[in-house]
């Protein structure tokens, strides 16, 4: 607040980042003044980590400017803008694997300073070091080390540059709070009058007691600027995070309107069923006793990190599930458990009645699981229909053709793009073909994960109808969404994951009642909220 | 500089590791110097030919273990070296020494010159690239009459003797030995390592990628072309298909994948073992190509760190990370 008149060390000005047809930031401007912490937040697909790779110098911008110190950085290289002062870290650590952690920093120091004394370079380590709290491992590769000291590591790289303008980029995912509260000291030791920092982050905590000020990103575009409490306490953020467009009062009643009423050709629900007949395996006859899937205290994880902490979900056949919750409660890793890209350290996972734990993907898809995930993975080099036809192989070539027609009659735009490259196309139109990808495999059961993510409403309408369509035609559908509004005037039954567990289930209208959502999803904002209009 | 070679206290080598390296490396100097006093001629050239090899390896060592540029443009450099020398020899009578470092000059020159279209090429295209850039050289002498043509130029005056050669040759690897140590036991070696192991993440510490890459480009040429000059001076006489043939570049490679790529005793290990083969299967030359080709495949399966990378992994034999 004292340094409000002071020039800010850090401008930038309409920064534009387009991939292809997909604008990632769109005119930004954001200003980081000396001895003050701001924050960014927004929901996943918001163009955060983009924005930092823009002011770092890791991506280079479509438009707009960027001023260190009065000095235009724009067009320099990542390099030459971490000689400038500027450190970043890297969401999922990039340390130097089979480098030391002491050599790890020797790199940001020895490229600052080729000259530095060594006893000067290794006294500034350990101080570092000992800030980070990785003195007890200094000698250890950086391999060796669990993520969330790789986390520390980003960090004491960073500063290993002594950096005027600090850039954190969800620093405190993935850790429990007694971390979280070290992590916020840390933070708070490394700025002085001389520094500014910049934080995108997802844990609510660190960027109310860290920031000063806050910026609201969304689709790319700032929402809302200004101090910290305000800013959480605002409902339009609030709706940000947990829906798109609309109040939450008529998204509520839309929830309870049946699907059809969204549906793109209605009234000709008969028609569309009989189209979609070749992409949608016929339900076993023992379906009406055993639930399509079913999972029993599943645990999972990737190495150290337990991800997924005792899981009990169950889908019926036919019927569409929401998996709902913040960034970093499991929701992806819970569908790549479903889809067996990763084995359930602990409980069952059965599909129609068959428990398949631990078995491969391949073998999970065979029993007719398709899996559309988060982040559309579409093969570059291959065209829209060799995209498609790949998971229709082992198929002959009618059936396949059969099958590539039904895929063409639910997203037209695919069979008008078929010759063009995977990813030449818009974010929807790769989302469309992420999803007909899946269905090409005829499975009963399909896995969205985030097909909402970054992309326009009115895009978002379109996917949704699909799936409404699908879902009339019978196939299970589990639905893992950001969007809390749309997941849940789709489906049938809603799961809330928090830290790994279900924290929640019931009824979608049960679900959007319930005031626990809002929590699950931006902590303890309201507190800090009302704390606020009450001062 | 010397500072810098004593400074680098670590925990995974003792103070003073790269002080002992470059001890015994001048020690070696020592005593091989004084080979022509009573080795005969039959290892005086296997000598020569080794430290040929090894000062090639060395810079091939560098560029592709450090630096993760694989290059097919050795003898692009080979030749430029050879060309140079016999220029400078012939026309200007330079003294030989002389005309040495101006051929490394001129090799690092041409990298330097050709590394800002050469490094928009990335990974393998970087290696059709510097083919490319040995093809266009070895046309260029072939059509130019000054360079002699496809006929090649002969040396005017009597080359030295061989002991002097392999003198020559001996300190060109030595030189090429004691820069690679100064890149590994410096402070230059984090800098190298984090530029291979994750190029954007290097530079977001600051580190240039470029100007790193470009050094050891630079540096691995210069050492090629000194190499070739020395060649060239021993054969009296040279011509374009032999001093950039593809087979310069060849074997250096096969030579540092059989050693160990990023190895530091992976060159002077495949050099060794590259001239030995060579003289042992010296009459059934057919033979030599099957074999070796046939332990470049086994090695690059069983054993991605070349021979040098398999001694370490034996308990007995177990020594410092390269």
């Amino acid at each position: 607040m004292t340094t409000m008149d002071a020039q800010p060390l850090l401008q930038a000005h309409g920064l534009v980042k387009r991939y292809g047809g997909l604008v990632a930031i769109d005119h930004v401007d954001i200003e980081l003044r000396a001895g003050t912490i701001t924050g960014v937040i927004g929901p996943n697909g918001a163009g955060k980590s983009t924005l930092i790779g823009l002011i770092g110098g890791a991506v280079v911008p479509s438009a707009g400017s960027i001023t260190l110190v009065g000095r235009d950085v724009s067009r320099l290289p990542a390099s030459e803008r971490a000689r400038a002062g500027i450190g970043r870290t890297y969401q999922i650590p990039r340390p130097f694997l089979d480098m030391s952690v002491e050599e790890n920093l020797e790199v940001a120091q020895y490229s600052i300073a080729p000259f530095i004394r060594a006893a000067a370079a290794r006294d500034e380590r350990e101080a570092l070091l000992a800030r980070t709290g990785l003195a007890d491992v200094a000698g250890l590769t950086a391999r060796a080390l669990p993520l969330l000291r790789r986390k520390r590591l980003e960090v004491a790289r960073a500063l290993a540059l002594k950096p005027r303008v600090v850039l954190l980029d969800e620093v405190g995912a993935g850790l429990v709070d007694s971390e979280i509260t070290e992590l916020i000291r840390l933070i708070h030791s490394i700025l002085d009058a001389g520094t500014a920092i910049l934080i995108v982050e997802h844990v609510i905590r660190v960027v109310r007691e860290c920031c000063s000020r806050t910026m609201v990103l969304n689709f790319g575009k700032p929402l809302i600027e200004g101090p910290t409490a305000d800013i959480l306490g605002n409902d339009q953020v609030a709706a940000v995070y947990l829906g798109t467009g609309g109040t939450r009062e008529t998204q509520a009643a839309g929830a309870l309107a049946p699907a059809t009423d969204r549906a793109i050709h209605v009234g000709a629900a008969e028609a569309e069923t009989k189209v979609l007949a070749p992409l949608i395996a016929p339900a076993p006859a023992e379906a009406a006793s055993a639930p399509a899937l079913q999972l029993a205290g599943i645990c999972a994880g990737y190495g150290q990190a337990r991800v997924l902490q005792g899981v009990d979900l169950t889908a019926q056949s036919g019927h569409a599930i929401a998996i709902l919750g913040a960034n970093g409660a499991g929701k992806t890793t819970l569908a790549r458990t479903i889809s067996g890209v990763i084995p359930p350290t602990a409980g069952a996972l059965l599909i129609d009645g068959q428990d398949v734990s631990g078995r491969p993907p391949h073998q999970i898809a065979a029993l007719g699981v398709a899996h559309c995930m988060e982040g559309r993975r579409i093969f570059s080099t291959l065209s829209v229909q060799e995209n498609l036809l790949i998971s229709a192989r082992g198929t002959d070539a009618p059936t396949a053709r059969s099958r590539l027609e039904a895929v063409y009659d639910l997203f037209p735009i695919l069979a008008e793009r078929r010759n063009h490259g995977g990813t030449s196309m818009s974010g929807g139109q790769q989302q469309m073909l992420a999803i007909g990808r899946a269905l090409m495999a005829r499975p009963k059961l399909v896995i969205f994960d985030e097909i909402s993510l970054g992309l326009a409403p009115i895009v978002m309408d379109k996917l949704y109808d699909a799936l409404a369509l699908l879902k009339r035609a019978r196939m299970t559908l589990i639905v893992i969404e950001q969007d809390v509004d749309r997941a849940l005037a789709l489906a049938d039954h809603a799961y809330v994951l928090e830290h790994g567990m279900i924290a929640l289930s019931g009824t979608p209208r049960q679900i959007a009642d319930d005031p626990r959502l809002r929590h699950v999803y931006i902590g303890a904002a309201e507190d800090a909220a009302t704390g606020f209009r009450k001062s | 500089m010397s500072e810098a070679v004593a400074s680098c206290p670590h925990r995974f080598r003792a103070p003073g590791a790269g002080l002992v390296e470059v001890a015994v490396l001048v020690g070696a100097l020592a005593v091989l110097w004084f080979a022509p006093d009573f080795a005969g001629d039959y290892w005086l050239q296997l000598g020569f030919r080794t430290f040929i090899f090894i000062a090639l390896a060395q810079g091939w060592n560098l560029m592709a273990g450090s630096a993760g540029l694989v290059s097919l443009g050795t003898s692009c450099f080979v030749g430029l070296g050879a060309y140079v020398t016999f220029g400078l020899l012939n026309r200007l009578s330079l003294p030989l020494p002389l005309a040495l470092l101006i051929c490394a000059i001129a090799g690092g020159a041409l990298a330097a010159l050709v590394s800002p279209a050469l490094f928009r090429l990335r990974g393998l295209y970087f290696t059709v690239g510097t083919l490319a850039l040995a093809e266009l050289l070895r046309l260029l002498m072939v059509i130019v009459s000054a360079f002699g043509g496809a006929s090649g130029i002969f040396l005017q005056e009597d080359p030295p003797a061989l002991p002097v050669l392999f003198r020559y040759a001996l300190v060109v690897a030595l030189i090429a030995s004691l820069a690679m140590t100064l890149c590994a036991r410096t402070r230059i070696s984090v800098i190298l390592r984090a530029v291979r192991d994750d190029e954007d993440a290097a530079a977001q510490m600051g580190v240039r990628p470029y100007r790193v890459k470009l050094g050891a480009f630079v540096l691995a040429s210069a050492l090629a072309a000194m190499a070739g000059g020395i060649q060239a001076v021993k054969l009296g006489a040279i011509e374009p298909y032999g001093m950039f043939g593809l087979q310069w570049s060849i074997d250096v490679l096969s030579m540092v994948i059989i050693g160990g790529v990023g190895m530091r005793l992976g060159p002077v290990v495949g050099a060794l073992f590259a001239v030995a083969l060579g003289e042992m299967l010296a009459d059934y030359p057919e033979l030599h190509i099957a074999i070796t080709g046939a332990i470049l495949i086994v090695l690059i399966r069983f054993a991605p760190h070349g021979v040098v990378g398999l001694g370490a992994k034996l308990p007995l034999t177990r020594r410092m990370p390269a």
